[in-house]
Formats: C-alpha cells, sequence, structure tokens
C-alpha cells in the first residue's frame, strides 16, 4: 500500500531542510531515546538563536548550548545542574547572562504541548503551583507565562499555561515506515505531544519496517505519516541513551560527555570529537567502535522480550461471502445488477 | 544483633516502611525507587509503583537509571503518558509520592531550582521535575534527604510544603486536603511536622547519632519529639534484598564510581 510520499533523507539533509536559525527547536524525547544523532546535527550545522524546548534536560541541551546554538531554554529539568564534579554549559550560560530559561514543572510543559497538539490556545494546569515561585518568577515569557482565570463553571482559581507549538520536533523512535509513520513504546513521557504540537517534524529512527508492520501494529504508531517531513534510518540514534528493545544506556559513552562538558575546554574537546569530527552519526559510531572496540556496542544490544501480537483480525473484511452472495442482501453482484434494472432505478 | 548495615541501606530500609500495602505510589529515581522494590517484595506485595513518565505496575529487578527506564525490569502493567499520571494524581489516586531535596525549609517547603538570583544564578539546580504538582496532590509525600541543605529562608520556592505554616496550606484551598509533606527521611534521623503549626520536628534518630549533631544541621531551633526514640535497625533479610538485587545503591555513588573507572581500565587495557 502506498501512502503518501517516501519522505527519507539523511540527517544533513534534514536538518538542513527543516531546521533554521532563530527556531524554537523541541527534543521531543523524554529522558530516554533521546535524538543525540540528529542533536550532533543541529550542532554541527552550527544553527544560531535557537529557543530549546527540552524537558528532560538531559546533555543534549549542554551540547547545543554548548555549540553556541541556544538562545533560550524552556525547561521542567536541567540534568546536569547542580553537579558537585563541574559546572555544565546551560549552567555557565545562565551565569554570564548569554542564556535566559524559563522553569515550568513537567506537567506544565507538557500541558503546554497538549494544548499545542490538539489546536487549542491554552491548557489548565494544577493551581498548587500559585505558591511557587514558578509562578512568581518570570523570565521571557513574563506574563504570558501564567494566567489566572476564575473557572465559569466551579467558581475555583484556575491556572492556565498558553500553548506552546515549536517550529521543528526532532525525535529518535524505535521504528517508522519510509511514508514517515513513526513508532514509538515505553514510556510514553511527552514524547507525542511534543512532536504533534510542531509545525515541522525530523523523525530519526533505528530501524526503517515495511508499510506492512505499521499497518499490522497500528496503537504503536505515535506520529501519523501526513504530519512527518523527514525520516532518517539511524541505527543507534539515540546513543549513548537507550532505546526499549534495541539497546541499554552506555553509561561510559555518557560518562565520555558529561565528563568533558563540566568544563569549558574539554566542552570545545568534547565537540571538536564527537561532533565536528564526525560528518554524520555513522563516523560518530565508527569513531566510537574505533576506542571501545565491538564489544562495547554489543553488550548493550537488547535481548527480546517481545510484545504478545495483538489481533487485529475479523470475521470477514470482504462484503461477499464464499458464494460470492452479498452478506446482508445474499445476492451475487450480477443478481444485483439484474434486480437493480426490473427495479428501474437505473439511469441511462 | 544483626548484619552490620552501610547508611544508604538504613535509608531505604527507613522509606520504604513509608509504603503501605495496597498503595498506589510514585517514585523517583535513586534511594525511593530501591525502596519501592524493597517494600513490594517484604512487606507490601499489591503496591502499584508508578513512575511519572508513564510506567504504572512494575517490580525493578536492578536500579533503573531514570524515570522513564524500562530495561530494569520485566514488561509493567500499563503503559502512559506523563500528562495521565499528574492527572491521576490530581484526581487523588496517588497514595504516596517521594521528592528528593536540595533545600528545605522548616515547614517543608523545597527549593530544587536555584541559589542566588533566578535570572543569573550562583548555582542553578535541576529545577522542579515533577515536584511541584506531586507535593501538592499526592495524599502524603515523604521527603528524602541525603545532601541537602536545612535553611531558614529558601531563596526559590519549587515546591509548596506547609507554606508560611499553620493552615496556610489547607486555607488556600489549592491542595488536596490533608496532603502535604508527612515524613523527612535524613543521613541522620527522620521528622515528623507538628499537625497544628506544620512545623518540622525531630521524630527519631539513627543509630549512633546524637540530638545535638542534628541539631548542629539545622538553622532553627529544632523542636525536638518527647517520644524521641532511635530509627529502627534494618534487618537481615532487608539488607540481603537490597545486596542481591541493588549492590551499586548499598554504597556511595563516589565509590560506585572508583571501582567502576577500574574496572573500565581494566577491561581497556585488556
Amino acid at each position: 500500500m502506498k501512502t503518501g510520499k517516501n519522505k527519507l533523507m539523511s540527517a544533513r539533509q534534514a536538518v538542513a531542510k527543516y531546521v533554521r536559525d532563530g527556531d524554537t527547536l523541541i527534543i521531543g524525547n523524554y529522558t530516554i531515546s533521546i535524538a543525540f544523532g540528529l542533536v550532533n546535527e543541529v550542532a554541527r550545522q552550527k544553527k544560531r538563536g535557537l529557543t530549546l524546548c527540552s524537558q528532560s534536560g538531559h546533555l543534549c541541551d549542554e551540547i547545543l548550548t554548548a555549540a553556541g546554538c541556544v538562545e533560550r531554554l524552556v525547561t521542567a529539568y536541567v540534568m546536569s545542574a547542580g553537579s558537585r564534579e563541574g559546572e555544565y554549559p546551560v549552567s555557565r550560560g545562565l551565569k554570564k547572562g548569554e542564556l535566559q530559561v524559563e522553569d515550568y514543572t513537567n506537567f506544565q510543559y507538557n500541558a503546554r504541548l497538549v494544548a499545542g497538539m490538539h489546536g487549542l490556545s491554552f491548557m489548565q494546569v494544577l493551581e498548587g503551583v500559585l505558591h511557587t515561585d514558578i509562578f512568581r518568577r518570570r523570565s521571557f515569557m513574563r506574563e504570558n507565562k501564567f494566567k489566572v482565570i476564575t473557572c465559569p463553571f466551579t467558581g475555583k482559581d484556575t491556572v492556565l499555561v498558553p500553548a506552546l507549538n515549536p517550529d521543528v520536533c526532532i525525535i529518535h523512535v524505535q521504528r517508522a515506515d519510509k511514508f514517515g509513520n513513526a513508532q514509538y513504546w515505553g514510556a510514553m513521557g511527552s514524547v507525542q505531544a511534543a512532536a504533534l504540537a510542531s509545525r515541522r517534524i525530523i523523525v530519526s529512527c533505528e530501524e526503517i519496517v515495511e508499510h506492512d508492520v505499521i499497518a499490522a501494529s497500528p496503537h504503536f504508531t505515535i506520529i501519523p505519516y501526513f504530519r512527518v517531513d523527514a525520516v532518517v534510518e539511524m541505527p543507534w540514534g539515540a546513543h549513548p541513551s537507550q532505546v526499549v528493545g534495541y539497546y541499554n544506556s552506555d553509561k561510559t559513552g555518557l560518562a565520555v560527555l558529561s565528563m568533558g562538558l563540566m568544563n569549558e575546554d574539554g566542552g570545545k574537546a568534547v565537540l571538536d570529537e564527537w561532533v565536528y569530527g564526525c560528518p554524520d552519526h555513522n563516523a560518530y559510531m565508527k569513531h566510537y567502535v574505533s576506542i571501545m572496540g565491538m564489544d562495547g556496542l554489543n553488550v548493550l544490544r537488547a535481548r527480546p522480550y517481545y510484545s504478545t501480537p495483538a489481533n487485529y483480525g475479523a470475521a470477514f473484511t470482504s462484503v461477499w461471502d464464499e458464494e460470492g452472495k452479498e452478506r446482508t442482501m445474499g445476492v451475487s453482484l450480477d443478481e444485483l445488477e439484474q434486480i437493480m434494472k426490473e427495479k428501474e432505478v437505473l439511469y441511462e | 544483633m544483626s548484619k552490620p548495615y552501610t547508611l544508604n541501606e538504613l535509608l531505604i530500609i527507613t522509606i520504604a516502611k513509608e509504603i503501605r500495602d495496597d498503595e498506589n505510589v510514585v517514585l523517583g529515581v535513586g534511594l525511593p525507587m530501591i525502596a519501592g522494590a524493597l517494600a513490594k517484595a517484604l512487606f507490601a506485595p499489591r503496591a502499584t509503583l508508578i513512575m511519572e513518565a508513564g510506567i504504572i505496575g512494575f517490580q525493578p529487578t536492578m536500579p533503573m537509571e531514570n524515570v522513564a527506564d524500562c530495561t530494569a525490569f520485566r514488561g509493567f502493567s500499563c503503559s502512559t503518558d506523563l500528562f495521565s499520571t499528574f492527572t491521576m494524581t490530581y484526581r487523588g489516586f496517588v497514595d504516596v509520592c517521594f521528592l528528593g531535596v536540595a533545600q528545605v525549609d522548616k515547614y517543608g517547603n523545597l527549593n530544587t531550582t536555584v541559589i542566588g538570583d533566578y535570572d543569573k544564578p550562583d548555582v542553578r539546580l535541576p529545577g522542579s521535575g515533577g515536584a511541584a504538582d506531586f507535593i501538592s496532590y499526592a495524599k502524603r509525600t515523604v521527603l528524602t534527604m541525603r545532601g541537602g541543605q536545612f535553611v531558614e529562608k529558601l531563596p526559590y520556592l519549587t515546591s509548596p510544603g506547609y507554606l508560611e505554616g499553620g493552615d496556610s496550606r489547607e486555607k488556600s484551598g489549592h491542595f488536596t486536603p490533608g496532603s502535604g509533606p508527612s515524613k523527612l527521611i535524613s543521613t541522620q534521623g527522620v521528622f515528623e511536622f507538628d499537625p497544628e503549626t506544620k512545623e518540622m520536628f525531630l521524630s527519631s534518630v539513627h543509630p549512633g547519632i546524637t540530638v545535638d549533631a542534628v541539631k548542629k544541621k539545622v538553622p532553627w531551633d529544632l523542636k525536638v519529639s518527647p517520644d524521641l526514640h532511635e530509627t529502627r535497625r534494618p534487618k537481615d533479610e532487608e539488607i540481603e534484598f537490597i545486596r542481591r538485587n541493588f549492590p551499586t545503591e548499598s554504597i556511595s555513588k563516589a565509590l560506585v564510581l572508583e571501582l567502576g573507572l577500574a574496572n573500565m581500565a581494566r577491561k581497556l587495557s585488556a
């Protein structure tokens, strides 16, 4: 079955075409399956002036900040902040006043995307936040960070956040077809909302599968093909984070990035070696293997633990029964046409 | 006399005792996750463990790396999204949640966002994550504190405890009635909150810790329960459960890192 057009392209083509300077860019993944391959490509192409939306504040934020791509950050968590071992690019940028941050809670961040994905202009969030500095302190969102109204039905104080519709989402999933149907499973986080709220969507995936695979398990599809702009096949595309069913997170790989990024010179060296020094993700993986050996990757590969197939079967998928009779009327097509003639319902 | 234990083991076991059978429990990564596994294995078999990324009904068999990590167990009951785990909490389906503390004041209000000015911080901390919403709507919140700090005044209030104390939280009408921090478990002892004033007081000290040592870390005049007791010592089966399944959690991160680096060096030179 043909479903839309073939959107397969390289990460370089996808990022060049769909990520623009000054964009609001969202990393669609939450905590795991981080689109590191696409993140590195954004850094490699030296995109500038981005407003970065990243919920889990993984090392991907630190890479993009170290690479000078980010001016503003919308987040719920900056994972490496407050480390006793060193200071990371986001923290350094904030201290120097080179980077602005707007803090939300995980729920509020997600709520802005849920409003965005459904085309609503705002979403209700939980009113306990009224008593916090998350509500009181505003950065670049200013008065539009939150609004409070009286609920017209209950009369209660109701806190609202505005919809968030990023210009572009980069996201890594387990599998997709070339048309863009993207399948993801595991803890769903805010992954689907991040993608669907966005105007443009770049999907990277562990493997491209035939459309038949998608059609037989549509409950895993979180982004329908017509919303997707680019599909990039990228095995190990979330390395060094984990992908459910494909590989565990690579603690050595994470440590290499982390220990480098925690100071300015180390950060430059990490970018030179792992981002600018590798023309694409394949080269990045080859470089990794040249240091750690294939064993370093092989020990991380997931052993299968298959989902039980869901039965999408039906008694029949045609109106004609085994004898060629229509199931409701009990007549064949020839007989039906004869009846049409007899009943004088046909027009010449 | 029971087996000797580490400080981490004592904390995990003390935290686990806050989980009751049949409860719905939101866990964070780290000690609470191990506590959840321990409680489920040894005394709360029907507790439902939940991670905010949307993992419901699981039993960890090894340490999870983050709130979305599905590699630390085989399968789980329901895969949902983050939005739904919070609305479930808002609707009252979560009995207890666990939050780590960076800074805490005497009414259990928390700061995990920033030290110094928000726009140009002295130290930037991770931020709220799920904390502010969980502490607002879970029926009980247990605070866990390893490297954290007791402070007179928070530079930034990330997550609401009992606000200005007394009935200020209840009166606002913005929280689940009766919710709020129920206990704070630190490396030195266990703290509870006065039912009237909502001020934190010391209710138990860990074995070998003196009240004076606890007071030294608290900048206000800490009240002490007239029924002050020693925290229950871990049982052998509890210690064994942790060491058998989660040995990296028995010891400090620094020691794990030291051993990990040595192991890596061995592998690279082989």
